[in-house]
């Protein structure tokens, strides 16, 4: 009553007679261009570094070619005009568009899968100690199977091509997402489930209104984590005979031993995997803002 | 004064699992529960009737929190039973919420979403107007929008006990709900507390350690043992109401504080 009282007749916040709430700890974070700025800086030293080493000759182009080389070939894959295509004949001169399509859609393709499989998998094992014990023990042991390993069986199953190769980045992506979800699902504390009950939620919401919500922030760790282990390992699913994709452009580099084709290769796995791993996380970013510190 | 809330309740939310109609006396009887070899509850008798306010006092680790989780029906006895106006708890329901120790809301969600969770689970339809009402019991109306980690300790309290309020049940289980507070906040929420009670007739079963906070909330008083708990003893509790910081000062309220309290220490 008095409590009212003092609102009703002082207007006052009750905000400010429990605290200001400026005194809530929240981390600052750098601010974008600053995050930039600092995250170019070591790259931009050792590219200068590289430069100079190569400008006087101590490191070898059979070695590693100079930057700018690489910067020439790199033009040449983006957009030199293309060669009359050869049958059996991986092009390299204006193939970028080409190759990338090739290699993201695998990319994208398996990840969905692995989506499919692995949110709902992931969730059963976190919800049910059932499914756990009977599913966990085999998921690990396959999960130990390195991911190369799944090649020869891939290629009996789906013959060359990229249905063995959308297989192999379909396993590469599919376990960090069911390991993150049903760890963080598990890891839900008992009392938001509780209250959500008491509060009259039926059981069967529980799942979609309480669990996943709150084990959010940690299966984005495991999207991520399976978005980019996927893409690192579309190469291997590239060595299944297909004739376009980065990974097929750069084992027919190697066979010529064209070494600035090679890193031109591995520029742009780099590049798409960081760009693929900054559009996830900017997704997600309205969806877990909740749990920043 | 400040401006009254009707005490009329803006609608009676009835849905599947409640049990619509007049309030019902929670009784339990001969209550036991362990943890493994661990002997947590040993014998509990207690009931709180319509309107009641039954304050649980014991020391810390006797079990106040077990004994909640059993009565709100999130665990079952190992022996005795928990009844409501003569039907059995099988498990957790909207009519007899607990407000856990920590005050859990859902940390993704604003406030308002917060406290609209509950008549929204029930298909209330006025869940919009159970939460403008209940913001402004609580003096969060300015917080509405805010996630619970941008409200103060206080703030985050009264809208634990406000999100399970918004169902409007008859019985209420609170466990320690002030404990993490300064004595000056945690007296204006213990003034607020008693008058929301009375207003809305809410029965209610408050779990504490704090002397004081039990016999400014309570109509009863129940003392429990350590561990196991059984009921050391049960006293009524006749103060003048209403309750507030003037009762601090109340003679019989000093004298029965001290008697509570020296038994307390002897035990
Ligand atoms: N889920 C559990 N599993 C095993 N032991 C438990 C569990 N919950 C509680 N206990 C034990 O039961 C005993 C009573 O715990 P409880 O939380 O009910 O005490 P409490 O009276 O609420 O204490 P406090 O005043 O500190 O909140 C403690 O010894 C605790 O370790
Ligand atoms: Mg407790």
């Amino acid at each position: 009553m008095a409590l009212r009282e003092v609102e009703g007749g002082a207007g006052l916040d009750l905000g400010e007679v429990l605290g200001p709430s400026s005194e809530i700890a929240t981390r600052r974070r750098l601010s974008g261009w600053r995050r930039a700025v600092v995250g170019l800086a070591l790259p931009a030293v050792l590219l200068t570094a590289w430069s100079v080493l190569s400008a006087t000759g101590i490191l070898s182009g059979r070695l590693l070619p100079a930057p700018a080389d690489l910067a020439r070939s790199f033009r040449d894959f983006v957009v030199a005009p293309q060669r009359e295509a050869v049958p059996g004949v991986v092009p390299f001169r204006g193939a970028a568009a080409e190759h990338i399509r090739a290699s993201v859609g695998l990319w994208t393709g398996a990840y969905v899968i692995a989506l499919c499989v692995g949110l709902p998998l992931g969730l059963a094992l976190g919800l049910s100690r059932w499914t756990a014990a009977a599913v966990d023990p085999l998921f690990q042991a396959l999960r130990s199977v390195p991911i190369t390993a799944w090649l020869p069986i891939g290629l009996v199953w789906f013959g060359l091509g990229s249905g063995a190769g959308r297989f192999l980045v379909f396993v590469g992506a599919v376990s960090p997402i069911v390991v993150a979800t049903a760890d963080s699902t598990a890891r839900v504390p008992r009392q938001l489930v509780d209250t959500a009950r008491m509060l009259g939620t039926r059981p069967r919401d529980l799942a979609r209104r309480v669990y996943l919500p709150a084990a959010l922030p940690g299966i984005v760790t495991g999207l991520r984590l399976g978005l980019t282990l996927g893409w690192t390992t579309v190469i291997v699913g590239e060595l299944t005979g297909v004739s376009r994709g980065l990974g097929a452009m750069m084992f027919a580099a190697r066979e010529v031993s064209r070494l600035d084709q090679i890193i031109v290769g591995m520029a742009t796995f780099a590049i798409i995997g960081l760009t693929g791993d900054i559009l996830l996380r900017a997704a997600s970013r309205p969806l877990t803002r909740w749990a920043d510190a | 004064m400040g401006r009254r809330l009707s005490t009329e309740p803006v609608t009676t939310a009835v849905s599947e699992g409640r049990t619509a109609g007049a309030p019902a006396t929670l009784t339990a009887a001969g209550v036991a529960k362990s943890y493994g070899t661990l002997r947590v509850l040993a014998q509990i008798d207690v009931s709180v009737a319509p309107g009641e306010v039954v304050a649980v006092l014991g020391p810390s680790g006797c079990g106040k929190s077990t004994l909640l989780r059993v009565l709100a029906g999130l665990e079952p006895p190992d022996r005795g039973r928990v009844e409501i106006g003569g039907q059995p708890v099988r498990g957790p329901s909207p009519d007899r919420p607990m407000v856990v120790q920590g005050a859990t809301l859902f940390p993704w969600l604003t406030l308002r979403a917060n406290l609209e969770w509950g008549p929204k689970a029930l298909g209330n339809r006025q869940a919009g107007a159970i939460v403008d009402e209940l913001l402004e019991a609580t003096g969060l109306s300015g917080s509405a929008d805010l996630l619970p980690r941008q409200l103060s300790g206080g703030m985050r309290q009264r809208a634990a006990i406000a999100q399970v309020l918004a169902n409007q049940p008859p019985l209420l289980l609170l466990d320690e709900p002030f404990g993490a507070l300064d004595a000056q906040t945690r007296l204006r929420m213990q003034e607020w507390l008693i008058g929301l009670l009375a207003e809305r007739r809410t029965a209610t079963l408050l779990v504490t350690h704090d002397v004081e906070e039990a016999l400014l909330l309570g109509h009863r008083l129940l003392r429990l043992s350590h561990r196991p708990a059984t009921v050391l003893e049960e006293l009524a509790l006749d103060l003048p109401s209403p309750r507030g910081r003037s009762t601090l000062s109340d003679p019989r309220f000093v004298h029965l504080k001290g008697d509570v309290l020296t038994r307390v220490l002897d035990a």
